[in-house]
């Protein structure tokens, strides 16, 4: 179980953009943390791996503790041990080597090398497109290609807690849903804990069991997926619909069928 | 014709010892973005090294040579661990400045040490030459040559296979993604310092056994520069194809050049050579492209 007490972080020693965040993440189960741009979604994930350190970041107040014991003052190396990964924002393949290489990269710290092979597999099974792959140079990937070698990558480590930083982001819908489906079997088959950051909130509460809305460094709302799903707030603000909303985008359908047939 | 010949032959096989030394000063450029401007020092000071163990101090040659890889593995590591790692983060510039301390301050530790100038190492090879076609070229030449190329394909086979080889590859494309999957980014900073010197030493004992151990080691580490900049800075390859051309343009000019304009146009050669090159391609034969996908 992860849990966070209250943490703030502070970059540089001045900027605080974390005020006080609470979450817990139980084991196996898949918690949506969520929130517009700025809010510190990042900020948080970084602050559990411990990348936060290499960016002069800083958890000044608050704990993090994983499986019981607290990890705030750990290295981020430290932290992968312990099996906590976290798949970066933005898709960053490593572009010059190719898919399998990528993927060798993420199990950098397994020792025994028949595990490794059997991760490769587990991946490619999951993945059946980057079997394909194997030996392409990764930066001539497509997005979507490329989100899931970074997904991937993160499953080599055989994580028990994957943090994935907005896997949605920039992609068609048809494969978003295809990286969501995956995501939820890889949690169901495997139990491995899922923290997902996502601004696409309804993709995200489609696959999470519990989540967290951001704004401003603190957590403004939490609760049950279906909680979150069925609020008024979240719909209007996350989620662009409301009451009026629902009826003026019907509205838009047909104006967009007409103008068609016109054409 | 047999001294073209000859020209051709040292040439290339001098350009490729050049080249060796090149592929540390890309592996530390690759992997850290930290031009190493103590390069020519450090071939200077791991030739003077050998030259202490087996001449001064009369080891034998193959404990003298080991013990000079491990004088150069400790070398770069205290160099990436003392000078370099309590300046992470901080600007380029100030990394870069502070191997241009660090080569002045082997260069003075040389002088220190050992106040001549000029020394030789005993042989190691065969003193018989050996001929080819027409040309009689000196075994050294040749030695020199088939130990860059084995070393040359040692490093490439860690890089293309080996689990740390691929990790430091990785960490060439994005430090933090790779911190993310775990890899501790000053080990890899500390490997490429510690190969980069390694790869000096043997470079500059197979250069001391062609030519003697002078100040003149300081400029072959200048050389392989122009290998680099001519192989485009991150490009192993690169290295491996400048390093021949450098060495071959310098002996030609050298030769031919010489009796016209004078003695010295032998050294300056490398150097237009990098400015032409700079001008027409600044990223060099090889320079790595930038895969740009949006
Ligand atoms: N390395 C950094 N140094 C200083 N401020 C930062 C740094 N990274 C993020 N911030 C600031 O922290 C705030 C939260 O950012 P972030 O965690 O990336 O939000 P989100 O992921 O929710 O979009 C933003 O205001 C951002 O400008
Ligand atoms: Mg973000």
């Amino acid at each position: 179980m992860l849990k966070l007490n209250n943490i703030e972080v502070v970059y540089l020693n001045v900027v605080r953009v974390l005020h006080g965040i609470s979450l817990t993440v139980e084991d196996g189960s898949v918690v949506a943390l969520l929130g517009a741009n700025g809010a510190g979604k990042t900020t948080t994930l970084k602050a559990i791996s411990g990348l936060l350190k290499v960016e002069e970041g800083d958890v000044t107040d608050g704990s993090i503790e994983w499986e019981g014991r607290r990890i705030d003052h750990s290295s981020a190396q430290e932290i992968g041990k312990l099996g906590i990964v976290q798949a970066l924002e933005g898709r960053r393949v490593f572009g010059h080597l190719t898919t399998e290489e990528n993927l060798l990269v993420g199990a950098h710290n397994r020792k025994e090398r028949h595990i490794i092979h059997q991760d490769l597999e587990m991946v490619y099974h999951y993945f059946p497109r980057l079997k394909a792959l194997r030996h392409n140079i990764a930066g001539y990937l497509s997005g979507g290609e490329q989100q899931m070698l970074v997904t991937g990558r993160a499953m080599m480590s055989a994580p028990k807690l994957m943090m994935l930083d907005e896997p949605s982001l920039g992609l068609a819908p048809m494969l978003v849903e295809e990286i969501y489906d995956i995501i939820k079997r890889f949690n169901d088959e495997r139990h491995t804990s899922v923290l997902l950051v996502e601004q696409n909130v309804r993709i995200a509460l489609n696959i999470a069991h519990s989540g967290y809305v951001m704004e401003n460094g603190r957590v403004v709302l939490d609760g049950s997926a279906d909680f979150l799903r069925n609020n008024e707030d979240v719909k209007e603000f996350y989620m662009g619909l409301s009451a009026v909303g629902v009826k003026k985008s019907y509205r838009a359908v047909k104006h967009y069928k007409r103008r068609k047939r016109w054409l | 014709m047999a001294e073209l010949l000859q020209y051709v032959v040292t040439g290339i096989a001098v350009g490729m010892v050049y080249a060796l030394i090149a592929l540390g000063f890309a592996l530390i450029w690759k992997s850290s973005s930290v031009a190493n401007l103590a390069l020519g020092q450090l071939v200077l000071i791991s030739s003077w090294f050998t030259y202490g163990m087996l001449v001064q101090v009369g080891l034998p040659y193959w404990i003298g040579l080991l013990l000079t890889i491990v004088f150069a593995v400790f070398l770069g590591w205290s160099i990436e661990r003392f000078t370099l790692r309590p300046l992470i983060a901080q600007p380029i510039l100030s990394l870069i400045t502070v191997t241009l301390g660090v080569g002045y301050f082997l260069e003075g530790l040389v002088s220190f040490i050992w106040p001549t100038s000029v020394a030789a190492l005993p042989h190691l090879f065969p003193k018989e030459p050996v001929h080819i076609g027409p040309a009689v070229v000196s075994q050294e030449y040749l030695w020199a040559a088939g130990i860059s190329l084995a070393l040359f394909g040692m490093l490439s086979l860690f890089f293309k296979y080996h689990k740390m080889g691929i990790a430091m590859r990785a960490t060439a494309d994005d430090q933090l993604a790779v911190q993310a999957c775990g890899v501790p980014v000053t080990s890899v900073f500390s490997m490429s310092w510690m190969f980069a010197c390694v790869v000096a030493a043997v470079g500059g004992v197979l250069i001391s056994l062609i030519g003697g151990i002078t100040y003149g080691l300081v400029e072959t580490g200048l050389k392989s520069f122009s290998v680099v900049i001519l192989g485009g800075l991150d490009s192993f390859i690169g290295c491996m194809v400048a390093g021949p051309i450098i060495g071959l343009a310098e002996n030609l000019g050298g030769g031919y050049l010489t009796p016209i304009i004078g003695p010295g146009i032998k050294d300056i050669i490398p150097f237009i050579i990098i400015i032409i090159v700079m001008v027409i391609k600044p990223f060099g034969l090889f320079g790595e492209e930038r895969i740009e996908r949006i």
